[in-house]
Order: C-alpha cells, then structure tokens, then sequence
C-alpha cells in the first residue's frame, strides 16, 4: 500500500491502462487459446473447453505427416516468396531511384498491388491461371504454344508457383518503398568518395549501397516473414490448399481443423507451432539488423 | 398512359392482397399476431435463396413483426459464424437458414419443431424430406427445397448424326443419356474433345466431392458406416466409386482443374457448352434454359441419375431449412417465420425458378402451372427429379460428418491427381474418419 504511495509508483500507475487494455486484447485470449492447445475443445460443444487431455493434440500433430507437408510448405514458401520478392523489390527500388522525372507518381503507381485485399487478389490470379478459361492458357493458345491446357492451380509445382505468383505480385512494392526510403537516405558523400577512388558501380552497390541498405532489408524481411507466413486469403481462394494438399499452408489446414472441423483445441496447438517458428524468424532477422547496424556504425 | 399505369398497379395491388388474404384463409396454421416484435434471422444468402425473402414484407404484414436479417451468407460462411455463436454463448437470433447435412453439428441449439407445429400442417411437407429434417428423432427444421441430382446433357451433342454413327460404331449401341455410371463414364470419355469440349466434370474438393463419392458408394451397394459406425468406404464398392473419377480424370474427360470446381464453376461450364453431360442439381435448371446465362438455352435435356453396379441410385440428397433456436425469446414468431417461408405459396415460389419444393402439393401445382403455360422442359424436370427423389438419401445425420468428409475428400484428391492407388488413399481416409468416430465416442476404440 506504502509502494502505491510513493514516487516509485508513479511510472507504474501510469502504465497500468496500457497494461489492463494490453492483457484484454492481447494476453487472455492468448492464455485461452494455449489452454484450449490442451483440451479436445470443438466449438459447437462449449463444455470441451474445460477437459483437459495434456500433450494429445500435440502429439497428434508431431505424428501427423498432414501437418509436417503443410509446415515443411510454408517454411518454403515463406523463404523462397521473401527472397524473390527482395530481388524484384531491390531491383524496383534501384531503378526508381535512378528515376529523375516523375518519382513520386511512380511511388504512387507501384504501391497499387498493396492496396487489393488479398482476397481480391486470390480471385484475380485465381481467374488468370484457371485452366479453363484463363487468361494464361489463352494466351498461350492464342500464340500457339501450347495445344493442351495446362493445369496451373492443379500440378503441384505449377500451383505453388503460380500461389508465389499472386504473392509477389502482391508484396514486392513493400520491399520496393522500403528499400527506396532507404536509398534515398542514403548519405552522397561516401557513394563520390568511392567513385573518385576508382570504383565501378557494381563495387559502389556492393561495398556502400547494400551495406547501407540492410538494416532496411532486414526491417523488410521480419515484418514481411510475418505476413508470409500468415498467407490464407489467397491461397484459400486459389486453390483451398488443394488438390490434394499439394498447397496447404499452416494456415489454410489451421482453418480447416479450426472453423470446418470445430476443433478449435487442435488448431490452437497447430497455431501455437507456427507462433514458435514465426519468433524464430523474428530473432533471426532481428539478429542480423542488430549486425547490420553494428557493421554500419563501424563496430566491426 | 400514366393514369393506366396507375390503375394496372393498383389492379395488381389488389390481386396480390386478394390472394394473400386467399392463401392466410386457405393455410391452415394460424401465423399469429406480434405487434411491435422485432424477429432476428440468420439467412443464407445468394442469388437463387433471396428471391423467397421477397415475401418477408408479407409475414410482416400478416403478423404485426418485423423482420431483421442480422447476417445474409453464403452457408459455408453461415456455418462457421453460427458455430462461433455457440462458442461464445451469443445466441441472440431467433431464426437461422439450416441444412439436412450441417444441422447434426449444432447439438441443442434449436427447438423441437414437432412440439410447435401441429401435426396437420407438417403433413403437408413430403414425408422423407421432413424425416431427414430430424435430429436423434428431435425435427430442428423446417425444410425450403430439396436437392437431388440428375441427369442434364446437351442435345447439340448427343443428337449430332456425326457422334452418334461413331459412338454406335464404337459401341454397338444408341448414344442416349446414360443409365449407368460406367454408361455415363464411357460417354463422357468418348465424348471429350479438350480444350473445346469435355465429357464431364465434377466438384473436386469439400463437400461436393466427398458426397459424389458416397452416391457412387451407395449406387455401388456399399456405404460410409457399417451400424457401429465403423468407417467402410474403403470396400471394393468404394474403390470401384473412387476408380470412376480416376478413370474419368486420367482420360481427360473432366477440365484439369476439376480438382479445384465447385458446383458454380460447373453449372457455369456447362451453361457455356463446354460439357457434354452434368450431374447437377435442380436449381440449375431454369439458369440452363434462359438464353440470358446459358448457350445452350432450348438444347438440353433432362434424364434421371444413373445407377451403380448394384443396379440401384445412390441419391446423394439434402434440404435447406428453417431451424429456431432454443434462446428465442419469442419462439411462436419464429415458428410462425418459418411455416410461412416454407408455406405452399413460398414453395411454389421457389419451385417457379426450378427449386425442388419440400411440400407434397407444390409438385403437383408446379407442374400444372407449367404445362398450362406451355413450358415443358420445366415441367419435364420436376418430373424427373420427382422421380429421382424416391431414392433419396442424405448422408450420414452426424455430428463428426462435416468433419469426416473432410478427411475424406483430400484423399480422393490425392487419388485422382494420381499421387497414390484408390486403395491407399481410402485407406488413409478410412484410418482418420476412425479416430473422429473414436474421439466422438461413437465407435468404440
């Protein structure tokens, strides 16, 4: 009571909306939802909820090879759409830069995949390499290359790749504007220094720009891992993570279990596995940002 | 000109008050009065469901109430966000859209309409739709339309001279809509020609896949569950059912990307000519026939499902319903609600766009009107899908059937795309529908 009194209390009393919103939102229905992770819960049965079953959905999931294609996908979606899309965006961001005329409507124009809801762009990509009717197909018939249709959203490598298709057309500007913002903070003087002392431009972009740029890439990597790793919209809408879970992500078979099925108890350990690899990512990607800083501030 | 306008709505005013006056007097369940009543529903909602909520207004209008459509959803979306209702214990809706195949999986959230609805009036509903309405004997719906499926196919195709010489050179027979599902297979296939035509195509995924299958299942004289519960769809009668969509697959009869159709995406293909023949349902038939959405508008025929190898249909069948939940808080409205939306003029209603109606004398009327003014091919359809009825069944009225369907289905999948044998994948499917019956307590370990 004495502690609530004093000075030291004062920090304390004042966090303490912050914290009692934080707790509302964020922390109890994570508590609930690692509970529920331990009990056979299934929505249209509430009472479920309070039987707890210990490890069973855990090791239900460690045996399941259902669930290790679906994570094993998305490890790999998650690494191949990231480093595609920071090549494409890298390679926009430098030829932006280079822009003298008219920057700013380019910034503009290149931020219009980002503004489509992921749904929306599901159906698009979805209608473009339907075999049917698409506008891929078509147009190969039309020149004359193809005289089967191919069946893009069903052969597993053609559907991932055309999935990783709608995803980088979707993302590639965020990397592209970050790494432009970074570029255009990039200091001149170091960039002339080189140039005087005889460097081309591939040494000028490998020894100063890239350095400079990877505390931003870095930046782009964590938050954009997060965002891959959670892809369902689209992938629900191309393909449900079909045929045959030849394109089921952690997320498309969490929702499956979670709102089809009503094993709300089952989807929460699944969830609870792709947190766990998503902190990971996290404090990859934050190790190195940290390194990159230290390199750029000439700690090493 | 505008004063005839004016005199023909009015006309029109009081024809329709008239026979709404004819049908409260002809209708033998008393709809009540709730004055100041504000009635919560949860409806399906799309295209071909909301033509009937044009008669809410009238229920208003006849009781006092007023209607308010808390949420209009596809099912599937209907089903998850009624699902999330019970979780959270935030039932405050009195009325929701139902179906034969989900209803199992809602537990005690609705009433025991035998208790509310006098036994006369749910004579007038046609017996095995209103059986398959029932959960463990407790009737929690009150059913719309019907589905079965049937037989629909081009006639551009099948009475082209040219493909029916070569089909009977082929065959030794007459190319007509096939009887039986090896006909229909042998037909589809030898009437492909991608990528302008294909024979056939089937939902490939959810639901519409796994209960294609069981038709073929039971058309085949097996079944999903022996009496214990016991998961036997992977007998030689579900091996043979599942090799008739890989048979068709492998052939190329079917758009590659079957795998990933739903009914729309088929309805639409065939609508376009692109298939030869459809199993489909009956909502599709007036959508077929119109030359506004279809190009095959006057050129398609009508036939009966074909039967397995056991010589009988498998009748894949289901209603869309009417269901009032138990935390109603006025539940004779929303009895009332749901006799009056499923009403004879309701369903005859719904059965003027081709719906199948769920009472008795609709079928009758339907026909008549029809006939009267000189359009057989609907009237044809109803007397096909009448007749398909006699063997309709329902899958499995469970809880855990949603969910074993959906261990099923990406099974078939992996058959069809060719990834493993219809033994394995059945197999597999046969070993995760155990372990839900299990976890179900319905079969025991």
């Amino acid at each position: 009571m004495s502690f609530l009194r004093s000075p030291r209390a004062i920090p304390y009393l004042l966090l303490l909306p912050s914290i009692v919103v934080i707790a509302a939102v964020v922390l109890i229905p994570l508590i609930v939802s690692l509970w529920s992770s331990f009990t056979p819960y299934v929505l249209t049965r509430p009472a479920t909820l309070f039987q707890f079953v210990g490890w069973r959905n855990y090791l239900r999931i460690v045996s399941s090879t259902d669930f290790w294609w679906a994570f094993g996908r998305t490890l790999l979606f998650v690494t191949v759409a990231l480093n595609l899309e920071l090549v494409f965006g890298l390679g926009l961001a430098l030829l932006v830069n280079k822009v003298t005329m008219g920057q700013k409507t380019i910034r503009t124009v290149m931020m219009f995949p980002m503004m489509f809801s992921p749904i929306l762009v599901g159906f698009q990509f979805k209608y473009i390499f339907n075999d049917a009717v698409g506008l891929m197909n078509n147009a190969l018939f039309s020149l004359g290359l193809i005289t089967q249709p191919i069946p893009w959203l069903v052969d597993g490598v053609l559907a991932n790749a055309s999935i990783l298709a709608a995803e980088i057309w979707m993302s590639t500007s965020i990397f592209a504007i970050l790494l432009l913002a970074g570029l255009l903070a990039l200091p001149k003087d170091p960039i002339e220094a080189a140039k005087v002392d005889g460097c081309n431009p591939i040494q000028v972009f490998r020894h100063i720009t890239l350095p400079f740029l990877m505390p931003f890439i870095y930046i782009a990597m964590t938050i954009r891992s997060l965002d891959v790793a959670r892809a369902y919209d689209m992938v629900r809408i191309m393909t449900n993570g079909g045929p045959a879970g030849r394109t089921e992500l952690l997320w498309t078979l969490m929702a499956r279990v979670g709102y089809q099925n009503s094993q709300m108890g089952m989807a929460n350990a699944m969830g609870y596995v792709s947190i766990l690899t998503s902190i990971l990512f996290t404090v990859y990607f934050y190790r190195k940002l940290v390194a990159a800083r230290r390199y750029m501030g000439g700690a090493e | 000109m505008a004063s005839y306008q004016g005199l023909k709505t009015l006309f029109l005013a009081c024809c329709a008050l008239g026979g709404l006056a004819g049908a409260a007097q002809a209708d033998n369940f008393d709809y009540g009065k709730f004055p100041g009543y504000t009635l919560k529903v949860k409806l399906i909602g799309g295209t071909q469901y909301e033509k009937l909520y044009t008669r809410i207004p009238e229920w208003e209008k006849l009781t006092g109430a007023k209607v308010e459509i808390v949420s209009s959803k596809n099912h599937f979306d209907l089903d998850r966000e009624i699902k999330q209702d019970i979780a959270s214990g935030s039932i405050t809706w009195c009325v929701g859209s139902n179906h034969t195949s989900f209803a199992p999986q809602y537990g005690d959230l609705y009433i025991d309409l035998k208790q509310e609805v006098p036994a006369d009036v749910l004579a007038e509903y046609v017996p095995g739709t209103l059986k398959a309405s029932e959960v463990d004997g407790r009737l929690v719906q009150l059913p719309r339309v019907t589905d079965v499926s049937n037989i629909y196919y081009n006639k551009d195709v099948y009475e082209n001279a040219d493909i029916k010489a070569k089909y009977k050179e082929k065959f030794g027979v007459d190319l007509a809509p096939p009887k039986t599902f090896d006909e229909f297979k042998q037909q589809a296939i030898f009437l492909a020609s991608p990528p302008n035509r294909y024979g056939t195509a089937f939902a490939g995924k959810d639901e519409g896949l796994t209960g294609r299958f069981m038709e073929i299942v039971r058309a085949n004289g097996g079944d999903m569950f022996d009496k214990n519960w016991k998961p036997i769809f992977n007998s030689p009668e579900g091996v043979a059912a599942l090799q008739w969509f890989v048979d068709l697959y492998k052939a190329k009869a079917v758009p590659a990307g079957t795998v990933n159709y739903t009914w729309d995406d088929i309805g639409q293909a065939f609508a376009a000519g692109q298939l030869a023949v459809d199993l489909d349902w009956p909502g599709w038939a007036a959508f077929f026939n119109d030359p506004k959405t279809s190009k095959i508008a006057g050129h398609v025929g009508l036939a009966t499902a074909p039967v397995g190898t056991s010589g009988k249909r498998g009748g894949w069948s289901g209603s869309h319903s009417f269901s009032v939940t138990q935390d109603c808080d006025n539940k004779k409205a929303g009895v009332s609600f749901a006799v009056f939306m499923t009403n004879d003029e309701s369903e005859l209603l719904e059965a003027r766009a081709g719906n199948l109606p769920t009472r008795t004398k609709v079928f009758d009327d339907v026909v008549k009107e029809f006939k009267d003014s000189g359009n057989t091919y609907m009237a044809d359809m109803f007397t096909a899908w009448r007749a398909s009825l006699a063997d309709a069944r329902t899958p499995p009225l469970v809880p855990q059937w949603i969910e074993v369907s959906n261990v099923i289905w990406p099974q078939l999948q992996a058959a069809i795309v060719g990834e493993k044998t219809p033994q394995e994948a059945l197999d597999k499917a046969a070993a995760d529908a155990t372990q839900i019956m299990q976890d179900a307590g319905l079969l025991k370990q």
